[in-house]
């Protein structure tokens, strides 16, 4: 059952972290740098976010938008690709792939009322013309494969259950990294109950053991999230409004 | 790749491709024949329109890139490419000389049994292959089955399937042509499975037996009514839930007729897999996979070799285009229902009688963008096999593992009994 993720495009595409964490030489004429284009990923995550509770669709389709993203920049320049067009692009496009379509003019109202900031400011032409770049740069592969999908059935066998909104909000979380370029899904999910379990302090040692997975990758990932935490604490708005005018303005 | 080589491929994937004839016009473009001057290969080239309502790329389009994309296969159509060309997007198929439809409607053709075995072989095993990957056709039909050069029958058409298993929303009951429509589509499920495709595929299996659509209703109501005149009213004790459809509604009881009437020809291990596929109950309807397993298909006479199936004469190469050629004194007159226009194919020139360009309505599409727009909890898929496909390795966590993350967490660290 289900053993289509070890032959599907996305494990076929998951990446070496040192692959994602690569600043294009057209970005790094403009100044921006290996943490300049994390803070970038991030708040455009933020920006699908906001987009997503406005237009109300589902939080897998906000994952795999924010999929998309991140791996488009894997491929394509901030420079070339304006992030501020990006981000609803993808929005747009995964409220189509995961089979609840948005209208991109639903979005571009939305956009115009959640953003003062004129360089957010994109009209229908932009987001379908840029729909089809992001469909090339994506190599056109779409289905995403999400942590959510085993988390439910993964707490349930480890009697984690009372765990759910912690776990699910951790996993919220970990797209606001490029967790879900590098490893394979159920990783990240037993990376997240991993941590859950240390914070309510939860026995369950034993069944991480009885699972078939390198759990050294796992309590990496779960190191990883940790450490994403206690950066995050340190980004402030005037970081990320300096980041972003490192950015073009508008083409 | 680097942004070079992105380049220049980008220049190449234009030129890659000779235009030839046009072949058709398919549910959301044209279709182009067209020589791959990289491979020498003859492709099939689908033209995508862009949305008049300014909604980007068509969702069909879109769904059936995004599966076929993941659906490599030898029983599945094949994808080759890609690419944006004059701000519409062109799909690359593999060139299919003819489709099942065309088979079956050739009254030159005689199909021995051990040829209908062969192709609904073929058929089952593609959609084994879907429902293996979580894939529902959910658009079978003989044309939808398209036929190689080499006789092999594969899957085509994928712009109604979707995956399913995933905690998911309802699904629309409005898929398939009606004649291949599972009767708990009729009553109206939201909640399906893969036995939706498998009805179809007992339907497509009688219309090889036939040579002529099995169940051809002219209405969902006239559906369920041709379904029950041949098969006999379903009782609660043969379908439970039956009842509890949205579109539930009472027949009259009628009985059935006895398989070997509606289906003279057949042996008893096709009327036996048959009436297995034909189970009111999609609960208790074989599966695809079980179906390929079934005595039928390992009993004489062995299925015939794809490439020595019988196939439509190939006509005149001809330089044919859309469908101008009506000739209603070809062949039997056998109408799909008119949900979309037939896909056309070259050397078919005389079988374009059931083509009706009328009905060439966007309907279609109305009815999959309406795909499933509620929302609702289906159990979660088992995800544990996924660990049995990697090495085993099975490192331990120790104390001091935990220990850190909880210094990392600022929790009080607490000595663990291991």
């Amino acid at each position: 059952m289900a053993a289509n993720f070890w032959i599907s495009s996305q494990f076929k595409e998951l990446l070496e972290a040192e692959e994602v964490d690569v600043v294009n030489p057209l970005d790094k004429e403009r100044g921006i740098t290996l943490d300049d284009f994390k803070l970038i990923k991030l708040h455009m995550t933020n920006y699908v976010a906001k987009l997503a509770q406005s237009v109300k669709v589902r939080q897998r389709v906000v994952a795999t938008a924010v999929t998309y993203m991140r791996r488009v920049y894997v491929r394509r320049s901030l420079t070339e690709y304006d992030p501020r067009l990006v981000a609803p692009t993808c929005l747009y496009l995964a409220s189509k792939a995961e089979e609840s379509t948005v209208q991109a003019r639903l979005l571009v109202f939305y956009i115009k009322k959640l953003c003062s900031d004129e360089t957010y400011k994109y009209e229908i032409k932009d987001i379908l013309d840029m729909e089809m770049k992001v469909l090339e740069a994506l190599n056109y592969n779409l289905v995403i494969y999400h942590p959510y999908r085993s988390l439910s059935q993964f707490l349930r066998d480890a009697g984690m259950t009372d765990t759910t909104q912690l776990t699910w909000g951790l996993i919220n979380d970990t797209y606001k990294m490029d967790l879900i370029l590098i490893h394979p899904p159920h990783l990240i999910t037993l990376a997240c109950m991993y941590i859950a379990s240390v914070l309510k302090d939860k026995e369950t040692t034993a069944w991480f053991e009885e699972l078939r997975v390198d759990m050294n990758v796992v309590k990496n990932i779960a190191m990883e999230i940790l450490d994403y935490y206690e950066n995050h604490r340190s980004i402030t708005d005037e970081r990320v409004l300096a980041v972003m005018s490192k950015l073009a303005g508008r083409c | 790749m680097s942004e070079v080589e992105n380049l220049m491929s980008k220049k190449r994937a234009v030129d890659r491709y000779l235009k030839r004839e046009v072949l058709g016009e398919g549910t959301y473009g044209v279709v182009y024949k067209a020589i791959d001057t990289k491979t020498t290969q003859v492709v099939a080239i689908k033209k995508i329109r862009l949305g008049k309502q300014k909604e980007g790329v068509n969702f069909t389009a879109l769904r059936e890139i995004k599966l076929l994309k993941e659906l490599k296969d030898p029983t599945i159509i094949e994808l080759i490419d890609v690419f944006p060309h004059k701000g519409n997007l062109h799909l690359v198929f593999e060139f299919m000389e003819t489709d099942l439809e065309a088979v079956i409607r050739d009254r030159n053709i005689f199909l021995s049994p051990a040829d209908i075995k062969s192709y609904i072989q073929m058929t089952l095993k593609g959609l084994a292959f879907c429902h293996k990957k979580w894939v529902l056709h959910r658009d079978m039909k003989p044309n939808n089955l398209l036929i190689g050069p080499h006789g092999q029958l594969k899957l085509a058409d994928f712009g109604l399937a979707r995956i399913f298993g995933s905690p998911d929303r309802r699904f629309t009951h409005q898929v398939f042509a009606r004649w291949y429509r599972a009767p708990e589509l009729l009553f109206g499920a939201k909640q399906y499975g893969p036995g939706v495709d498998v009805w179809a595929a007992a339907c497509i299996f009688a219309e090889l037996l036939l040579r002529r659509p099995f169940l051809q209703g002219n209405s969902d109501i006239d559906q369920l009514g041709k379904i029950f005149a041949a098969f006999g009213t379903p009782k609660p004790s043969q379908w439970n839930d039956m009842v509890h459809l949205p579109d539930y509604v009472e027949y009259q009881y009628v009985p059935g007729q006895p398989l070997k009437t509606l289906f003279p020809t057949a042996t008893e291990d096709c009327l036996d897999l048959l009436s297995k596929m034909f189970t009111y109950d999609p609960k208790a309807r074989i599966s695809a996979q079980q179906a390929l397993e079934h005595r039928y298909f390992s009993s004489g006479p062995p299925p015939t070799e794809p490439a020595l199936l019988p196939r439509p004469a190939p006509k005149r190469e001809s330089a044919n285009s859309k469908m101008s050629d009506f000739n209603p004194h070809d062949g039997p007159m056998v109408l799909s229902p008119p949900r979309k226009s037939r896909r056309v194919m070259p050397h078919r020139e005389g079988f374009e009688a059931n083509v009706r360009p009328e009905n060439m309505d966007d309907h279609g599409n109305e009815v999959r963008q309406a795909a499933g727009e509620r929302s609702e909890q289906v159990p979660m898929s088992l995800d544990f096999s996924v660990f049995g496909m990697k090495p085993p390795t099975r490192p331990t966590i120790n104390s001091a593992d935990r220990s850190h993350l909880k210094r990392k967490l600022d929790l009080e660290f607490q000595p663990e009994e291991e």
